[in-house]
């Protein structure tokens, strides 16, 4: 039971990260490979709040939400200069970029060590240090997280999103100003992702650069893809999908580091056949 | 202290393990216009053959190292046999060649891990690891020395292999345009798979170079792939003399980077450069 509530939490964090990163991705069309560096970014400001302030849970998280935010405006307003593949290698480097912070930023983030004791939520008394109310927290998180972004993409800002992606230069002719809107968009992306990190740091207790490398990154474009870009119910499926198949193999019975290695291979093998036969995904609406 | 003349060393170094990354990178962007990203992993497959032929099976250096180079290189062919040649033939936009070649870096990497753990391993005999050469007031190992001589001399054979031979030619026609090429009876899909080979040769030499130079792991892929990207990119992407002069500027941003900070910040650094090229001189050094 136990377990079956770890993997709970841990698919509705992904489905949040995935939901954020197929706003950027599936609807407005620009392939960002950097969500890690938020979601980290994320969890190691609430972090860092935590445990050297002690502030509550709930404001450290909006600290690490706010700072995402703002970082994620600059890298977003260098990313939108690029297009198509070239805007991929971009959001690469900072992902890259973030990634050696966390790692060599030792002073404040020690490095590899990590922050380990990072305190769970606490709210007008009620707790969350029992995991069976920290699933209802996330999923209460991951459920606003997904009406939110059903919103935004269902409303008349969604399809000037849409339009840009099918065509940003006519979007352009029309008046738009195209640039604000990515920008936007990618902002709340970068946000929703931090969230899904201070649930992750506080879930966890312990974060480690480790986990939020640009692997990290292709592992959540590669929910999406599977799941289906343009399509939110698709980011649920592929992170459910995602989460629970490479659980499968550890009942196979491999040892540890092999199966987690085995579930690269299956990440990679996904990605690959995916694109070969099927690169809307499962339910996409929208191909590369 | 004089630090000067080592720091040069160093970049020079640097910059012709870069610039065989380059050379094979730009080589097949050049002529399929894609960003292939398992091109990194191929690094860390020259590699781990030399490792299993060389240490583990015993075998003469040279041969394992023709092995190595050859191994990567028919790997790399057969990548582009299996997943590329289908999805050029679909007319598949560069994203989805992108993801698809970041699903092979990812399966690659994996697999090597499992077959050889996740260990860092030396290539190099403890005996001639030991000696060290001293130009100057510079410290330089003969595995550097034969770095430089091997990465100067395969430049020289491309460039003249390029000018001189039917094949060369042929790349360069491909290059120029497919269709043409095929309409006037060239064999692309031959010379595809020949530019792949010899692409993805080079990944493996650069990578069984740095094996010998400091060592191997499964993940040294990323980090190369990177720098051969970043080199191509700051050089001039597509074109091959461009990607030299890119790889040895970077060598030489990295190395006098850290002269001041912590080495670590070498991957951070060479992003810095990436995007300072993106945005103020997208076509590089030597424009096309």
């Amino acid at each position: 039971m136990e377990y079956l509530i770890h993997l709970a939490i841990l698919v509705d964090i992904y489905v949040i990260l995935g939901v954020s990163l197929n706003l950027v991705v599936g609807f407005t069309g620009l392939l960002s490979v950097t969500q890690a560096a938020f979601y980290g970014l994320g969890a190691y400001v609430t972090a860092l709040l935590l445990v050297n302030f002690g502030v509550n849970f709930f404001l450290a998280a909006l600290g690490g939400i706010l700072l995402t935010a703002l970082i994620s405006l600059l890298i977003g307003f260098v990313l939108s200069r690029f297009r198509g593949d070239y805007y991929a290698l971009g959001s690469f480097g900072f992902n890259i970029i973030i990634y050696s912070v966390f790692l060599n930023w030792q002073s404040v983030t020690r490095g590899p060590l990590g922050i380990p004791g990072i305190a769970r939520p606490d709210l007008f008394g009620l707790n969350f240090s029992d995991n069976f109310s920290f699933l209802l927290l996330t999923l209460v998180l991951a459920l606003l997280a997904f009406l939110l972004a059903r919103w935004l993409t269902t409303s008349s800002f969604g399809r000037v999103l849409k339009a840009i992606r099918e065509d940003e230069l006519a979007l352009q002719i029309f008046g738009y100003r195209t640039l604000h809107y990515k920008l936007m968009i990618f902002v709340v992306s970068a946000a929703l992702a931090a969230l899904a990190g201070a649930l992750f740091a506080s879930y966890i207790t312990f974060i480690d650069p480790s986990s939020f490398a640009l692997f990290e990154s292709i592992f959540i474009l590669a929910i999406i893809i599977l799941g289906g870009l343009a399509n939110l119910k698709g980011s649920v499926l592929g992170a459910v999908f995602l989460i629970l198949l490479p659980e499968a193999l550890r009942f196979v019975g491999f040892p540890s580091d092999i199966a987690a290695q085995m579930r690269q291979v299956m990440y990679g093998l996904i990605l690959v056949i995916l694109m070969l036969y099927r690169p809307q995904g499962l339910v996409g609406e929208y191909k590369l | 202290m004089d630090i000067l003349p080592q720091l040069v060393a160093n970049s020079v170094i640097a910059g012709a393990i870069y610039a065989l990354l380059a050379l094979g990178f730009n080589l097949i962007y050049g002529t399929v216009k894609f960003f292939d990203l398992g091109y990194g992993a191929l690094t860390a497959v020259g590699g781990y053959a030399v490792f299993l032929f060389y240490k583990k099976l015993d075998w003469p250096l040279a041969l394992s190292v023709i092995l190595g180079v050859l191994i990567a290189g028919a790997i790399g062919w057969l990548a582009n046999e299996l997943v590329y040649k289908k999805l050029r033939a679909r007319r598949a936009s560069n994203m989805v060649l992108l993801v698809a070649s970041l699903g092979i870096f990812t399966l690659l990497q994996a697999l090597i891990a499992i077959f050889f753990t996740s260990q860092f391993q030396t290539l190099a005999n403890s005996a001639a690891a030991g000696r060290v050469l001293e130009v100057g007031s510079a410290v330089i190992t003969p595995v550097q020395l034969i770095i430089l001589a091997s990465g100067l001399a395969i430049m020289g054979l491309l460039a003249l292999g390029f000018k001189k031979t039917f094949f060369g030619k042929a790349i360069k026609a491909v290059a120029d345009d497919e269709e043409v090429a095929r309409v006037v009876g060239l064999n692309t899909a031959r010379i595809i798979g020949g530019v792949f080979f010899i692409g993805s040769a080079l990944a493996g030499l650069a990578g069984i170079l740095v094996g010998f130079d400091t060592g191997i792991e499964p993940t040294m892929g990323l980090s190369l792939l990177l720098k051969g990207v970043i080199a191509s990119i700051v050089g001039g992407i597509g074109n091959v003399y461009g990607g030299v002069l890119g790889a040895f500027l970077l060598g030489f941003v990295e190395n006098f980077g850290i002269w001041k900070i912590s080495g670590e910040w070498k991957d951070a650094i060479a992003f810095g450069l990436l995007i300072i090229f993106l945005l103020f001189r997208p076509r590089g050094l030597i424009r096309q």
